[in-house]
């Protein structure tokens, strides 16, 4: 477990230097002070006083629909951008840092985009797959885009996931589950440091979605890839190793306005 | 630019995925731009070939005296000297200038009366259809003159050329050479083109004068200053005979010319390329509208998609390309398509018209500048077509649209 930092944030801090979390872990995320607030009927704040979350831990958002998950996952996929950042730190791998808080400040999409396509992967809870390129074309999409040769990390990880049969198929000729497992083999071709997944099993039936679960886990262990999972079942993860993380939920008297805390 | 090329890539296999969308982009293109290219070809034939002979015909770029003048050979080589004649000869007495041609062939004698016409080197109207005598003994017949005489190139006819002197009917003859028979539309009247010391000795023999070049017996005469009543003068190109019948014009001298009926080519090439132009506003706007229209619903369509390479981390700066490609895809495919619609028309229509044109002629013709003139600016126009379509890509955030199912 990381150490737990006061909620108090002294501004003179160097925020730009690492902080020891102790028996030599290393952070991939720092998020001190995060805000996003949505407009709509009553308004929704989603509020991360800090989170830090270490290199190859796998981590669990748990909440019911609505309380902020795939806010938190965007915002940490560098996607959507925050109201408020005091910090906002990606450290892509033992080299590479990113102070993402800055690149939104200055627009640096590309940097963004960059950083993401090598060090990110993003299951989501229906595939997103592309319907008009092969499985294999689907897996190998970062790849691609790297320019990284591409053959034997979408074999290797299309026979992982059991589906090396469908590799020339379109994702519409595949099942749900089937195209969950192409999903989770995009998100992972590229030896992303992580990989963000929301609610990656909720379509499956439960069968289906423990054995993927097993096996998305599995992967992400034997590649020490950092995993962040939203997900409504907790009892789903609980025995496969998640440090969970909860959405704290209160409407306020005055606006209504919903505010979800996420609690590390 | 590993991004990029997986986007060209990415956009090519979404539109052969979706061909009957993509199909129906070009066919909606070709539909637009093959009646266009058929109605510029057209109005580049008809107005090519009619330019084409106007410009070419050299009676369209006579000009000829009306009445009788003194024009003196001092004047003649003054015209000559002008740099939009092309050429000029003087003509003598019109009553004088005729003479009576007989052939025998088979034992049958025909005569005929033929008006004599000057030729030189360098007439336009000779040196197109047939040839210029070289020789004073040498003639070109008009087809009519031919005909009548029933005689062909190469053979030997005999010219006569009859006066009254002191009360008696004298003549003499003089054995010519037929270079060149003229096509009827060259020249419809019965006429011979002779060099023009013929015609001056034909002239001086009828005033009783002898000519001592054609050992024609008569009254020597002095050197004198010939004055002509009239001549042959043909503008360098169509262009140029308003400019040289204003000139004579402004010298008195009323002359005819075709100027009117080249003017009227001139009109309908106005006219036309407004009518063509007119409707290829009308044409262009649809085609954009629809264009733009298009591309813009798929961009919408396929915002979840490009929304999920956004996702995976491809640029905007290069996502914007996804609809461009399509477009410049469609382009390409529909402007082909349009061509050889475009082909198969122009052949159909020539054919059609055929009976009318000399092989070098056409009613319907583009060159291969025009059609890639027609590439680029469908190329360019859908491209701005999709620019709205693109600007749409750079709004998508992949957050609000990964969800939607």
């Amino acid at each position: 477990m990381p150490v737990t930092h006061s909620s108090s944030v002294d501004p003179r801090v160097d925020t730009h230097s690492k902080t020891d979390y102790g028996s030599g872990a290393e952070p991939v995320f720092e998020l001190l002070e995060v805000s996003k607030h949505w407009q709509g009927e009553h308004g929704f704040v989603l509020k991360v006083p800090q989170l830090i979350i270490l290199r190859g831990e796998k981590v669990a958002l748990v909440g019911y629909s609505g309380c902020g998950k795939s806010t938190l996952l965007d915002t940490l996929a560098m996607v959507l951008r925050p109201d408020k950042v005091h910090r906002f730190k990606f450290y892509a791998d033992q080299q590479k840092s990113l102070d993402v808080a800055d690149a939104w400040k200055h627009k640096h999409m590309d940097i963004l985009a960059k950083t993401r396509m090598r060090f990110v992967g993003y299951v989501l809870q229906t595939g997103g797959l592309l319907p008009f390129i092969s499985v294999y074309d689907n897996i190998a999409l970062s790849r691609y885009g790297l320019g990284l040769p591409e053959k034997k990390a979408v074999v290797a990880l299309a026979a992982k996931l059991g589906i090396e049969r469908h590799l020339k198929k379109l994702p519409g000729q595949l099942s749900v589950g089937e195209r969950q497992r192409v999903a989770i083999a995009r998100a992972m071709a590229h030896s992303p440091s992580v990989v963000i997944a929301d609610e990656p099993t909720a379509s499956l039936d439960p069968i289906n979605a423990e054995e993927i679960m097993g096996l998305f886990t599995q992967i992400a262990d034997e590649n020490g890839v950092t995993l962040i999972v939203a997900t409504h079942e907790w009892e789903r993860v609980k025995t496969l190793g998640f440090r969970r993380l909860k959405f704290n939920l209160d409407q306020q008297e005055t606006d209504g306005t919903v505010q979800a805390t996420v609690l590390g | 630019m590993n991004g990029l090329k997986t986007i060209v890539r990415l956009s090519l296999r979404d539109y052969s995925h979706e061909r009957l969308l993509s199909a129906c982009a070009i066919m909606g293109l070709a539909a637009v731009l093959a009646p266009l290219l058929v109605l510029f070809g057209v109005k580049n034939g008809i107005i090519h070939t009619m330019a084409d002979r106007l410009i070419k015909d050299p009676r369209n770029l006579e000009i000829s005296p009306i009445g009788s003048g003194r024009f003196s050979r001092e004047w003649i080589s003054q015209q000559a000297a002008l740099s939009e004649v092309a050429f000029i000869i003087p003509q003598t007495r019109s009553i004088a200038a005729s003479m009576i041609l007989g052939y025998q062939k088979a034992g049958k004698k025909r005569t005929l009366a033929v008006d004599l016409i000057p030729t030189a080197k360098g007439d336009p109207l000779l040196e197109k259809w047939g040839r210029v005598p070289a020789e004073n003994g040498e003639i070109t017949l008009s087809a009519s003159a031919a005909r009548k005489l029933n005689v062909t190139a190469g053979e030997i006819i005999i010219g006569r050329v009859g006066r009254t002197k002191g009360g008696k009917k004298e003549q003499v003859t003089i054995n010519l050479t037929v270079v060149s028979i003229l096509p009827f539309e060259a020249f419809l009247r019965d006429a011979a083109f002779v060099r023009l010391p013929l015609l001056e000795a034909t002239e001086d023999y009828r005033d009783g004068f002898g000519s001592i070049t054609f050992s024609w017996p008569g009254n020597s005469q002095e050197p004198r200053n010939r004055s002509y009543p009239s001549f042959r003068l043909y503008a360098r190109t169509i262009y140029e005979v308003a400019i040289v019948r204003d000139g004579l014009l402004n010298q008195g001298i009323e002359v005819y010319t075709k100027a009117d009926e080249i003017e009227v080519v001139q009109n309908l090439d106005r006219s036309f390329t407004i009518i063509f132009k007119l409707i290829s506003i009308v044409a262009v706007v649809g085609y954009f509208a629809s264009m733009a229209s298009n591309i813009l619903a798929n961009v919408n369509r396929k915002s979840r998609h490009l929304g999920v390479t956004s996702l995976i981390g491809f640029s905007t700066k290069n996502i914007i390309w996804f609809p461009i490609v399509q477009s410049i895809a469609t382009s390409t495919i529909g402007t082909a398509l349009a061509v050889g619609l475009y082909f198969i028309s122009q052949v159909i229509i020539n054919h059609l018209f055929g009976q009318y044109l000399t092989k070098s002629e056409y009613v319907c013709r583009l060159s291969s500048v025009h059609l890639m003139i027609a590439f680029l600016l469908t190329l360019s126009l859908s491209i701005v077509a999709s620019g709205y379509a693109a600007f749409r890509v750079t709004r998508i955030e992949p957050s609000k649209v990964i969800r939607d199912v």
